[in-house]
């Protein structure tokens, strides 16, 4: 019913849209903000105040929609209008004379017919009013609770994402603490053992604890640097940069254009390279990375090409931390990796 | 005896094979994951076999569902569990029924070589070894007023928790054998636990109480 009525009006302000649209466009604002009112009030769609220029293109486009409302609704009350008229004939006196007992086929049939086209006008009005939604949306906007809702649900979304990626991350430290550090030094204490319950070859058990001692140190730098590279804030992004193709088992040239940003931004472009570097020397089978950072206005542009074999997983740990973390800034990540390669990782953060 | 090891480290695994074989022990397999384990030991039913906890594919509990699979259907292969942490669950999963032929240590008793050495041969010959650490938690943590012994008891009572036999706690605690005996028995009385026949079975029971 409340439709209806909405359709109602929307048919007569169509027609008052256009006049204004023509006639009178210093008021296209205020009739607008009619028009939402009328289509919050009884079609449920929210919108966002327009300017001038907007609320004139509104108006001239939903005016034959307003129109087409009206069509539509004609039609509701002439088939409505129809089916009283024939049903009190019909149960009163019969139809010319005729008892609607005598042909019930007939009767039903026509009763039949009437339903479907009752149906089909239903349908009508629920495709008139996604049309006026569909034009709101289009040259109004969502309105600012809409967007807020939006918002909202974005910031839940990465809130939960990165605490998602921090455990992610955590559970790999402890791995590589414990299949790494723990391991070896567990392997340099059992040398030392040996050495001591075996004197006559101590000297060569000792020369091999000695190395394995140089190993568990090295390990654990590489846990720890990959923890948080010290670099980053004692040196800055390109240096770290510089390190981590220094550390690669594959080529990797770095393109790195001068920017300003604050510190997250600098660590989140740090982890995106590094971490597709990491994958890429793990599973691309590339012979070279090249890596570009460039900014434009307003956001860091990071893009990391291998030509490897390609057909690396989004959804993968390390990939989809790095995605979490991206959005987490409100950029946006995203991998191409078609099978046969190359792979594109490209991360765009903003760095307001 | 007859060993065999799973250990998904390389490096631990080739040091473990050293160390064994040069205290006279045959390594009859190396393997890296709980199933070539679990096939590996029907096909040598070794002595004993020494298995890390976490090893591939899931990198949790491989090791230690291939020990209990193993103390299930071959009751003449003992099992010496290595873990990165000390769990009571793994423990008491591993005491189950019996306590012979059972063993659990936490990876870094490895260093203490002889330690090590005699953890796993009192492990191969029937008997068990519970890591310090676990008995350490346990007497920790148990409702049962322990007060009652003295602390020279308490100590044997740990020692005696790790499966460590009398003749061995008396060496540890530079006493005599019969001084050993002797707590014993005033622990058992203290507690009112039944002295048990054979170490395994004092294990069980004392292990059983304090978790009870």
């Amino acid at each position: 019913m409340r439709v209806v009525v909405g359709l109602l009006l929307g048919f007569a302000t169509g027609v008052g849209g256009l006049l204004v649209v023509v006639f009178a466009r210093p008021m296209a604002t205020r009739y607008a903000d009619l028009e939402r009112w009328r289509i919050r009030r009884f079609l449920d769609v929210d919108s966002a105040a327009p300017t001038r220029p907007q609320a004139v293109k509104y108006l001239a486009v939903r005016a034959p929609v307003g129109l087409f409302g009206g069509f539509v609704l004609a039609w509701l009350f002439y088939g409505l209008a129809l089916g009283v008229i024939a049903g009190t004939r019909i149960v009163g006196n019969g139809l010319d004379g005729v008892e609607w007992r005598d042909d019930v086929v007939a009767t039903l049939w026509t009763a039949l017919i009437g339903g479907v086209l009752l149906y089909i006008e239903v349908q009508g009005i629920r495709g008139v009013v996604a049309l006026e939604r569909g034009v709101a949306r289009r040259y109004l906007g969502p309105s600012e609770a809409e967007l807020l809702r939006r918002r909202i649900e974005e910031l839940s979304l990465s809130r939960a994402g990165i605490v998602a990626a921090v455990d992610a991350e955590r559970r790999r430290i402890e791995r590589d603490l414990h299949d790494g550090v723990q391991q070896r030094l567990v392997a340099l204490g059992m040398l030392l053992g040996r050495a001591r319950r075996h004197p006559d070859h101590a000297d060569d058990l000792l020369r091999q604890a000695h190395e394995e001692s140089r190993h568990v140190l090295e390990d654990l730098r590489e846990v720890a640097w990959r923890v948080y590279p010290a670099a980053l804030d004692a040196l800055g992004l390109a240096e770290a940069l510089e390190a981590v193709a220094d550390r690669s088992a594959i080529p990797v040239t770095i393109h790195c254009g001068r920017f300003r940003a604050g510190p997250e931004v600098e660590t989140a472009v740090y982890f995106v390279v590094s971490e597709a570097v990491t994958n890429a020397v793990k599973h691309s089978g590339a012979t070279m990375i090249r890596v570009d950072i460039t900014d434009d206005e307003d956001a860091v542009i990071v893009r990391v090409e291998d030509d490897g074999r390609g057909g690396a997983d989004p959804a993968g740990g390390g990939l989809a931390g790095l995605s979490r973390r991206v959005l987490a800034l409100d950029g946006t990540f995203a991998v191409r990796s078609p099978a046969g390669g190359p792979t594109v990782i490209t991360a765009e953060v903003p760095c307001g | 005896m007859r060993v065999i090891l799973a250990e998904d480290s390389t490096l631990l695994r080739e040091g473990l094979a050293r160390l064994l074989a040069e205290e006279g022990h045959e390594v009859v397999a190396s393997v890296g994951d709980g199933d070539a384990l679990l096939k590996a030991a029907a096909a040598h039913r070794p002595d004993v076999v020494v298995t890390d906890v976490r090893m591939p594919p899931t990198h949790t509990d491989e090791g230690l569902k291939a020990a209990l699979e193993i103390r299930r259907t071959l009751p003449g292969v003992a099992v010496l569990v290595l873990s990165q942490y000390v769990e009571q669950r793994y423990a008491a999963d591993l005491l189950g029924e019996h306590a012979g032929g059972v063993g659990y240590l936490l990876k870094d008793r490895v260093m203490q070589v002889e330690e090590f050495l005699d953890a796993l041969r009192r492990v191969g010959q029937g008997g068990a070894a519970f890591d310090p650490e676990v008995v350490r938690r346990l007497l920790a943590r148990t409702e049962h007023p322990l007060d009652v012994l003295t602390e020279r008891e308490r100590d044997v009572l740990a020692h005696m928790a790790e499966g460590h036999t009398n003749n061995a706690i008396a060496a540890k605690l530079h006493v005599s054998r019969s001084a050993v005996e002797k707590h014993v028995n005033s622990i058992f009385d203290k507690l009112r636990l039944s002295g048990e026949d054979g170490y395994s079975r004092r294990v069980l029971a004392i292990l059983r109480y304090l978790r009870s």
